[in-house]
């Protein structure tokens, strides 16, 4: 019963995508491949030394997941704008779950859009990121 | 007060060249979970139409990063976006991301890109404050592909966390 950007009305959920747990290993490779090197992210002596309790996953990391979750699901050329704002420091070892809701669905410019809320949590419901999409209904 | 270097509002950096490495899309698309091939394999990508392996949403951030480090490579005076306003690297966190598409962008691309400190702002009574940075993406024929904005917040009093 999962629905097409064709079929969505407003209230209808993307299927969900979960992601992790988020091992260190996992952040080394992201620090890699993005080129974000801050030591927050792969140094557990330098994140102690800060005054955390351990290394914390990139926020970008996080954020790929909704640009998975909506890319895959309306397909990449389609998403006009993907926002996202990081509410709470993710843990290594989390496992995100990420939601996605049709908020609105309108007409602009002879383009029909759909808007996607977007939420990205945690194993004890910590909401790690606060985000939305802007969808263009092929 | 805050730390971060004010005097540097409006800067726009000058354009930094970036080309889009087909491996180094394929290892960002696979640390990130990335389950469509045409994220990572060149005959799937090719056989949806695409000129080279698609590059997933937010691979803009790492073109965007690239441009920094490559910026602070070339010198002249040139340096990354986080030592032009004077981040403390301790107690920066990322408040905000957004991307604005108008084309999607694909290994091979070879790009511009330019930063912008479009300024500050002071929240919490001055226990945080917040550096807005707009990257711009473009293409010498498809044009503008990807406007970046993102807020980076410097905290300056660790119980101020959001």
């Amino acid at each position: 019963m999962s629905c097409t950007p064709q079929t969505a009305m407003v209230g209808d959920e993307l299927p969900h995508l979960s992601f992790g747990p988020i091992t260190r290993s996992t952040l080394a490779l992201y620090a890699g491949a993005s080129g974000d090197h801050n030591p927050i992210h792969i140094d557990s002596d330098y994140a102690t030394k800060i005054g955390l309790d351990d290394v914390i996953v990139h926020g970008m990391l996080s954020m790929a997941q909704f640009g998975r979750l909506v890319s895959n699901w309306a397909g990449t050329a389609n998403l006009i704008n993907l926002s996202s704002r990081f509410t709470a420091m993710t843990p290594v070892g989390a496992t995100l779950t990420c939601q996605g809701t049709i908020t609105e669905r309108f007409t602009k410019d002879a383009a029909l859009l759909l808007r996607v809320r977007l939420s990205a949590s945690i194993e004890d419901g910590t909401e790690t990121l606060k985000g939305s999409a802007l969808i263009r209904v092929p | 007060m805050g730390v971060f270097n004010r005097n540097v509002t409006g800067h726009v950096s000058v354009p930094i060249a970036v080309t889009l490495e087909r491996g180094a899309l394929i290892f960002f698309a696979e640390t990130i979970g990335e389950t469509n091939p045409v994220h990572f394999d060149i005959l799937s990508a090719r056989a949806a139409g695409y000129p080279d392996i698609l590059a997933p949403p937010t691979y803009a951030a790492v073109v965007g990063s690239q441009a920094d480090h490559a910026a602070r490579r070339q010198g002249h005076g040139l340096t990354s976006t986080l030592d032009l306003i004077n981040a403390d690297y301790r107690h920066v966190l990322h408040g905000m991301e957004s991307y604005d598409y108008h084309s999607s962008f694909f290994a091979g691309d070879q790009v511009t890109v330019t930063t912008e400190i479009k300024g500050f702002s002071d929240v919490k009574g001055g226990k945080l404050e917040i550096a807005h940075i707009s990257q711009k993406i473009k293409h010498p024929e498809r044009g503008l592909l990807v406007e970046i904005s993102r807020d980076i917040i410097h905290q300056l009093d660790r119980s101020a966390l959001p």
